[in-house]
């Protein structure tokens, strides 16, 4: 393993292991996550809507509303004692430290997505259809996307007396796209459509997710510079 | 100290250069033209009442803040924000301690250690914990440590990369006598082993004691410079008097 994805992993491994201990992020996440299911358990009257028609946008809107509330913390844990300022005087290349919050961001998500889904099966007995490793892989690529803008934006929002307040506004019209393709190709998923029409929107999302990468990756060191 | 730096090589050669560094945030210029060159195994004291530009100066010296003309150079060669690898050798001690509250003091070095790189963590970790006299506290969490105790784990952070340049901002901040004469020691050790260190301090005594060069900054400026030989406690002391009511 070369020098640079060691310092990564060093970022990913430091901030997963304060996560577990504080559980501060993951427990707001997950218990938005738990009340958007149980709140739409009692607002749907499942004779008359097929929870296959929902199921997308309800997964979207919690990962979206869900990953904001964590992601907008990213930079929090690195603002006490100056820790960021310890990240700044290191050797590690700027863009490896974006990265390394890239995966640790992408871990909380992806956790919070099988969250999601598990709560859904259990309150709604929900039967997911499709192609589970096509609906793992759209999953990942839009959520690569979606956390890729929120962790460049929230190093913004990390600097501003706003904070939380602003990182919505910022970053939802950039989310667009994700949004647009990853509920379409979900509902697809769901609704057991042939893997042929999911690809058009896959193909999108991964480009989003890469071209969302490289950018956050060279604007990260003017967010960060002083 | 154990697993102290091995010595460098003493040469005249400028390892740390500030190069009629400036740095202004809006219409308030904390760093004002300052210069001065400083080789292998020399340390500068920097002194100054609050608010001289002190720590603006250090996090420039540090690259971690880019100067508004200027420049610091790290062996002839401009350190800019983009170069990364000149950090690996360069060690910092801020009044923040870049520590993270929520992992041991292990964790916390260990940390720090796969930041730069290093390979043999499992014994240079407990070398610098013994260093700092803080064995025992090896997996106590730092939230649960003294601001004395915490300083001295933050030195071990600075210290854990044998840098080549030390850059230390009030190290004596939150020590007892103990753990002050500790830090001496190990000042005293990176001197002789050839390290390069800038230390600001309010601490003229403590400054004077290691210090090859003194310089006393005002408003930003080095108002007043001189060689350890040229000076006595007292001599200092009337000096910073001097310099910091004639800038008020």
């Amino acid at each position: 393993m070369t020098v640079y994805l060691r310092q990564v992993a060093a970022i990913v491994r430091k901030d997963l292991l304060l996560e577990l201990r504080t559980r501060e992020r993951l427990a707001a996440m997950g218990g938005l996550t738990v009340l958007v299911a149980i709140l739409f358990h009692f607002a749907i009257d499942q004779g008359l809507v097929r929870m296959q028609q929902l199921a997308a946008g309800l997964l979207w809107m919690t990962i979206l509303f869900g990953g904001m509330l964590g992601m907008g913390r990213t930079f929090e844990m690195e603002r006490e004692h100056g820790a960021i300022q310890g990240l700044l005087a290191s050797p590690i290349p700027l863009d490896g430290i974006y990265l390394a919050k890239v995966i640790s961001n992408f871990v909380l998500v992806a956790l919070i997505e099988v969250i999601a889904l598990a709560a859904y099966w259990l309150f709604f007995g929900f039967d997911y259809g499709g192609d589970p490793l096509l609906l793992a892989g759209v999953l990942a690529v839009a959520t690569l996307g979606v956390v890729a803008v929120t962790t460049l934006f929230s190093a913004i929002s990390a600097q501003t007396t706003m904070g939380q307040t602003l990182l919505p506004i910022l970053i939802f019209p950039l989310l667009v796209p994700v949004v647009i393709f990853g509920v379409t190709a979900t509902g697809r998923i769901f609704a057991s459509r042939p893997a042929q029409e999911v690809e058009g929107s896959l193909y999108l999302l991964a480009a989003f997710a890469v071209l969302s990468l490289a950018a956050g990756a060279i604007l990260f060191r003017y967010v960060v510079e002083e | 100290m154990s697993g102290s730096p091995s010595a460098a090589p003493r040469t005249h050669a400028p390892v740390l250069e500030a190069a009629s560094l400036v740095r202004d945030y809006g219409p308030v210029r904390a760093v004002d033209h300052v210069s001065f060159r400083l080789g292998a195994g020399e340390f500068l004291s920097v002194f100054g009442p609050n608010g001289a530009g002190k720590t603006s100066l250090l996090r420039l010296l540090a690259g971690g803040l880019r100067p508004t003309t200027g420049e610091v150079r790290v062996s002839g060669i401009p350190l800019t924000i983009g170069d990364r690898a000149a950090r690996g050798r360069i060690g910092i001690l801020s009044h923040l301690s870049f520590l993270y509250g929520r992992l041991t003091a292990r964790e916390n070095l260990l940390f720090h250690g796969r930041l730069h790189g290093l390979e043999d963590l499992d014994s240079r970790v407990p070398d610098r914990l013994r260093d700092v006299g803080l064995e025992r506290y090896a997996d106590s969490r730092v939230d649960t440590l003294s601001r004395g105790t915490v300083q001295r784990l933050a030195v071990a952070r600075a210290l854990l990369h044998d840098p080549e340049i030390v850059l230390l901002d009030e190290p004596y901040t939150g020590l007892d006598a103990y753990a002050g004469a500790l830090l001496q020691e190990l000042l005293s050790a990176l001197k002789h082993g050839g390290r390069t260190v800038v230390m600001v301090t309010h601490n003229l005594g403590r400054g004077l004691e290691l210090a090859d060069r003194v310089a006393i900054q005002v408003r930003g400026r080095f108002v007043f410079e001189a060689r350890r030989a040229e000076l006595d406690a007292g001599g200092l002391e009337r000096s910073y008097r001097r310099a910091v009511e004639e800038g008020a």
